[in-house]
């Protein structure tokens, strides 16, 4: 079984992808009863660190602005204010 | 006033009607409406600029059009006549500003004024979204408009660059769209001017900046509120136009309300009818994330379930096998010890020895009564033949004395016939005895016999050296020569 990354290391996207081919290999059915455990227990550690960052997200907003040197540097921006959020 | 004077049509008589004398000066109408259209031929050819409305099409019988321009305070019928028309660059309609030339005339019947234009293009707006159509019809030839162009948007792109005014309205639309859609795409502002003066540089460098980002956006939203057309002119540069083709990230435009289309909006990858629709469409809800989480969970769910149930009836199945097997086989096993309980070696081994001994027991019987059989037949041979042996051996005591008397005179006759014989025999002997060598060898003769074992007569057969053989009279001497010598004697 290949080495798996650390979760906390993937992006969001990174980790939907693994998901994702993990379910498929699941789902193939080729898989030895060992390694589909093993891969499940990837698979849930995956899904649990997706949902908390979907539960923890806050939008990240940066300005691209040129420095003294006239180069481009991102600033951190405010995020869009929340005046209109519906009150659930 | 001096104006009339230009036509010189009617000299004097306007300036009597004018000033209001007899009724004998007044103009029949026609006459009027004479010096009325001369003066208007009097005014040379104009261009005029007038929005077109009362717009009906080329008249169904003659081909000719008749509608009005106008501006904010004043209207003018107009005449295109049919071949002009037919030889326009563009159809008119309603709302165009438009520039005609051509001259005035008066309908005389009617006594309506109207501007014939001999030619009319397009200004303005007008003029402008006919370059626009131009610059698009260019652009298109050259294929940046092709299907096949467009790249493909990320369904969730986690990174996207607003390239915008900074200032504007849309700027916070975009961030407040996105944060409730989806908080979590990152939102890089590129702040540019999106009209007037400059504008599109300031877009083009936007877009050049906003794809230099690293790590590089998923895409570059290029947004701009809703405008006027001029307004919104900006978005129709092919500078711009041509930098959203060639910008190395996808680019999604937003650019203006619904109906409005430029062609950042044609070359873009993908074009959304607003600002907040384009920030919509780069990303899914929230909830949709939520919802593809939870059918990933019960997949995962299911197919491990799947798993471990197909695994453990697996496990049933060759459990069984594994049992049916086993039994099969001891039954098997089983059958064959049974049958190997049933040989008589087993059940009743006190028989073979019976039946051994039954059998000995008969072979002792057969073998003891052939046995008598054949002593008594003997017995009865022997008894027969003793009588036939004895008589047989009468006759041989005939034959004895016979044989005994031709002994006795076989002896009688053998020396009779001997003894002439032997009395010749014994002279010979007495003859030959005498003259026999070793009778010479007895009185001290001897004789010489050379290394090949021939009688040696001469010295000459032996040297020096050579082993020579002395027969005797009792035996023979073996040595070796140690010198010859001759007598001198002559050989014989």
């Amino acid at each position: 079984m290949a080495e798996y990354k650390n979760v906390e290391d993937l992006t969001y996207k990174e980790a939907s992808t693994e998901l994702e081919l993990i379910i498929r290999s699941l789902e193939s059915g080729e898989m030895e009863l060992e390694e589909s455990l093993e891969s499940y227990t990837r698979g849930v550690e995956l899904l649990k660190t997706l949902r908390s960052r979907l539960a923890g997200a806050e939008q990240k907003v940066s300005v691209l602005l040129k420095d003294i040197d006239g180069n481009d540097e991102l600033v951190a921006g405010s995020p869009a204010d929340d005046s209109d959020a519906l009150n659930l | 006033m001096s104006a009339w004077n230009l036509t010189g049509d009617a000299p004097g008589q306007p300036r009597a009607a004018a000033t209001g004398e007899a009724d004998s000066d007044a103009l029949s109408v026609s006459q009027a409406a004479e010096l009325a259209a001369g003066a208007l031929h009097g005014v040379p050819k104009i261009t005029v600029l007038g929005e077109v409305t009362g717009f009906r099409g080329p008249n169904a019988r003659s081909g000719h059009c008749y509608f009005q321009i106008k501006d904010e305070s004043a209207a003018l019928e107009c005449i295109v006549w049919k071949d002009t028309y037919g030889r326009r660059a563009f159809d008119l309609r309603d709302g165009l500003q438009v520039l005609f030339t051509g001259s005035f005339d008066l309908y005389k019947p009617t006594g309506k004024m109207s501007f014939k234009a001999s030619s009319f293009t397009l200004a303005g707006e007008g003029l402008l979204r006919q370059q626009v159509a131009q610059l698009a019809e260019k652009l298109r030839r050259e294929g940046l408009m092709e299907p096949e162009r467009k790249r493909r948007i990320p369904v969730f792109c986690t990174r996207v660059a607003v390239v915008t005014s900074l200032s504007g309205a849309v700027i916070n639309d975009v961030k407040r769209t996105l944060r409730r859609r989806n908080p979590m795409v990152e939102v890089v502002c590129v702040g540019a001017k999106v009209q007037g003066e400059g504008a599109p540089e300031e877009l083009i460098e936007g877009l050049r900046r906003a794809s230099s980002i690293t790590p590089a956006p998923d895409c570059i939203l290029l947004v701009r509120g809703g405008g006027s057309f001029e307004d919104l002119m900006t978005f129709n540069d092919e500078g711009l136009a041509r930098a959203v083709a060639a910008c190395p990230v996808p680019v999604v435009t937003g650019i203006g309300h619904e109906p409005d289309n430029s062609i950042c909006d044609m070359v873009g990858d993908r074009r959304c009818s607003t600002p907040t629709a384009a920030a919509e469409s780069i990303a899914p809800e929230f909830s949709e994330l939520v919802n593809a989480l939870d059918g990933r969970e019960r997949r995962l769910q299911r197919v491990l379930e799947g798993k471990i149930a197909g695994a453990a009836a697996a496990c049933d199945g060759l459990g069984g096998r594994l049992g049916r097997a086993m039994e099969v086989r001891l039954e098997r096993e089983h059958r064959s010890l049974d049958a190997f309980a049933t040989r008589p070696c087993l059940t009743s081994p006190v028989n073979i020895v019976d039946r051994r001994e039954a059998e000995l027991a008969q072979t002792v019987d057969r073998f003891c009564a052939a046995c008598e059989r054949s002593r008594d037949r003997f017995a009865a041979e022997l008894d027969r033949l003793a009588p036939r042996l004895r008589s047989s051996t009468v006759h041989m005591d005939r034959m004895g004395h016979g044989l005994e008397l031709a002994a006795s005179r076989l002896r009688s006759r053998g020396t009779q016939l001997l003894s002439g014989p032997a009395a010749e025999l014994g002279r010979s002997a007495a003859a030959l005895d005498a003259l026999s060598p070793l009778k010479v060898l007895g009185r001290g003769y001897s004789i010489a016999y050379d290394g090949g074992g021939s009688v040696a007569t001469h010295v000459d057969a032996f040297h020096a050296g050579d082993a020579l053989r002395l027969r005797m009279v009792d035996g023979d001497v073996l040595a070796t020569v140690d010198a010859v010598e001759g007598s001198g004697e002559p050989r014989a």
